[in-house]
């Protein structure tokens, strides 16, 4: 559909426009000195997602999309196409760029994390992620692109931090940027619900540990329960370790405590697994 | 290596192990016959395969992908867009320890194009989409792909946009690509017949389901396409914006999908599950296609609330006042709303002989419309395009 054809089923009220919740801040598209907006941006909704990426929009609507605005900057023969999508928080933000970030690229700090690969720049901020592709950029592409990206973060809002309970994964071992949220069916079960999975690599050893995040104490106990029943075992009575013989994952070893599960996959080293679910013990139930 | 429908029933219905023996019959010539219902095979291509399919898009769990194919799903979908390759790179650490007869796979690709024609510029060359192809099977860790689509296109000329079409040719050639492939997601029966025509493409992949507004057009696109040949993969089973729906169990998926497997000129269908349950539960279809009463219910009260369908019954034909072409008015609608087509949808509603007024004098309606819409407002609605200018449209 042309442009003129949104804008005609925008007049007829067929199509429902831009909508940003109560709370949110308007975000404008900066000025880049040199170079000019091809036209008005381009605003996509969930139901409409499916026009600009076709079946990609599936997983951003798993990662609780709510809208997309898309420009294009020109200058001379080059162009970058920036698109900003707005999710419903910014662990969904996280949870959907964490789905496209590819671990060799080169990590940048702008807003929360971002990188930058051959014509292609993407950072998250708050509950935004934003993507910059280039065109006929040359060899000043990574200066354009870090350059954008710096302006349209100045006009983002959002705090500029990655989810908080990142930081509660052990950094030994470790593979950098391989830290992912899953909003649903987490570890393939939908019972699951969501939750955090980074991969590690120790001693030979690769392996993976995650925290299922409940919505509160019962939440989680509900969660816990049902995997457990999957496994023929009884439910849970307390708070405290687990073991569960999953038909997929093999054999898991959890811990149960307030709203968090946590966990180890695919690691046989019993007092490591064990080392593990005391590590995460600490962690902040707020 | 054979073995009894019944038996294999029997195995799919008790373990994991459904059809796993099928790799050995992956290229068995399309006029054998058929030991059971299971598998059809993708017209010229001549690839036997099940008719449920998995679409890896939505999953980055490898384990659920390892447990598709232990479990018997042989042909994967997946795309260099997905996750940005990871989706690709995923599989290829999969698939790197199966053996190659083992499973089927399919990728695609497309090149940057102005999203408001649906147009391709000068920069998609055909060296820009050798380089395309050259990184999914990298990422793949891959020689070859069995199908490779030209991803997402929705107007003719992109489907035919020679460069492309160069491209995935000279791939085919060099043993990169097995079946050269289209993949569409909107104005799907010009996209089909497209390729069709251009007698370059093997295997389509269209959305195709119960609630696509243009189901019909599809149809008959799809159906003209399996007579010359292509194989037919369909895909967007549960329609665009129920995807929810599938996870919360509103509208049962398992009927989805045999509805659009009940077309026979649909050789298989991807399938986007995301969890072990839906995984099992999707091959249980493999049993019994039969929509039950109870199913076909539920799709038709799913396909009256996505309220643009009209069946073309002709029931109202005759109750309007004004003696107005209603089933002509409602495709108009249905462009409009469904193909998105507005330029289509006002040539239909200018070339109707309509009253000045309409509806203008009438209170209540007294057309009865078997998908009981309310057919006033929808009449009022299509009609403003009236007064929309040409040039504004066009």
């Amino acid at each position: 559909m042309t442009m003129k054809g949104w804008v005609v089923l925008a007049l007829m009220g067929l199509w429902a426009g831009p909508s940003l919740p109560a709370d949110a801040a308007p975000f404008t598209f900066p000025p880049m000195e040199g170079w000019t907006l091809s036209g008005q941006p381009q605003v996509f909704s969930p139901e409409t997602l499916y026009d600009y990426i076709d079946g990609g929009a599936d997983l951003y609507l798993k990662y609780e999309f709510e809208e997309l605005t898309v420009v294009e900057y020109q200058k001379g023969g080059m162009s970058v196409s920036a698109d900003v999508y707005r999710h419903r928080d910014p662990d969904h933000a996280f949870g959907i760029y964490s789905q496209e970030r590819v671990p060799s690229a080169e990590f940048l700090t702008i807003g929360s994390q971002g990188y930058y690969e051959r014509a292609v720049c993407n950072f998250i901020q708050g509950g935004y992620y934003v993507k910059l592709s280039g065109e006929n950029t040359g060899a000043d592409d990574r200066d354009i692109l870090l350059r954008l990206a710096r302006r349209i973060s100045e006009n983002l809002p959002g705090p500029a931090a990655l989810p908080r309970i990142l930081a509660a994964f052990p950094a030994e071992g470790k593979r950098a940027n391989t830290e992912k949220f899953i909003a649903k069916d987490f570890l393939g079960y939908a019972f699951l619900h969501a939750g955090f999975i980074a991969d590690y690599d120790r001693s030979g050893q690769k392996y993976q540990l995650f925290v299922i995040v409940g919505s509160g104490p019962d939440d989680a106990r509900a969660m816990l329960g049902q995997y457990l029943k999957q496994s023929q075992h009884e439910a849970p009575t307390a708070e405290g370790p687990y073991r569960v013989k999953d038909p997929f994952h093999g054999d898991v070893a959890l811990f149960w405590k307030g709203k968090h599960i946590w966990g180890t996959l695919h690691l046989a080293d019993p007092s490591l697994r064990a080392a593990y679910l005391k590590y995460f013990e600490g962690l902040d139930d707020r | 290596m054979t073995m009894a429908r019944r038996d294999f029933l029997k195995s799919a219905a008790t373990s994991l192990g459904g059809f796993a023996y099928l790799s050995a019959s992956l290229t068995r010539p399309p006029d054998a016959p058929e030991k059971f219902e299971g598998t059809r095979v993708l017209g010229k291509t001549g690839i036997r395969l099940p008719i449920i399919s998995m679409g890896v898009m939505n999953t980055d769990n490898p384990q659920l992908v390892r447990s598709a194919l232990d479990a018997g799903y042989v042909f994967l979908d997946t795309a260099q867009g997905y996750q940005r390759g990871t989706n690709e790179a995923m599989l290829g650490e999969i698939l790197k320890d199966r053996p190659r007869d083992s499973f089927l796979i399919a990728t695609k690709a497309s090149l940057p194009k102005d999203q408001a024609t649906g147009k391709y510029g000068p920069d998609a060359t055909e060296e820009a989409y050798t380089k395309k192809i050259d990184t999914s099977l990298k990422s793949l860790h891959l020689d070859y792909v069995d199908v490779y689509h030209h991803h997402g296109t929705w107007t003719k000329d992109a489907t035919l946009h020679e460069p492309i079409l160069e491209a995935l040719q000279k791939a085919k050639k060099a043993g990169k690509i097995r079946s050269i492939g289209v993949s569409t997601h909107r104005n799907e029966p010009e996209v089909i017949h497209a390729a069709t025509d251009s007698k370059i493409y093997d295997v389509v992949l269209t959305a195709y389901n119960f609630r696509q507004q243009h189901g019909a057009d599809v149809q008959k696109a799809i159906a003209r396409a399996a007579g010359a040949g292509l194989g037919i993969v369909a895909m967007k089973s549960m329609g665009g914006n129920v995807r929810g729906a599938y996870a919360s169990g509103q509208i049962d998926a398992r009927a989805a999908i045999k509805w659009v497997l009940q077309d026979p000129n649909v050789h298989t269908i991807i399938c986007g599950f995301t969890t072990f349950d839906q995984m099992t539960l999707d091959m249980t279809i493999l049993k019994d296609l039969t929509l039950s009463a109870a199913e076909r219910e539920q799709l038709r009260q799913a396909s009256a609330a996505a309220n643009l369908y009209c069946q073309g019954c002709g029931v109202c034909v005759g109750q309007c006042a004004q003696g107005l072409p209603i089933p002509d008015l409602m495709r108009a609608r249905m462009y409009l709303h469904g193909y998105r087509n507005i330029v289509a949808a006002q040539d239909l509603v200018l070339s109707l002989a309509l009253p000045r007024e309409v509806c203008g004098d009438c209170g209540a309606c007294p057309v009865s419309c078997t998908n009981r819409w309310n057919l006033k407002d929808r009449l009022r609605d299509v009609v403003r395009l009236r007064a929309v200018p040409a040039h504004v449209v066009a």
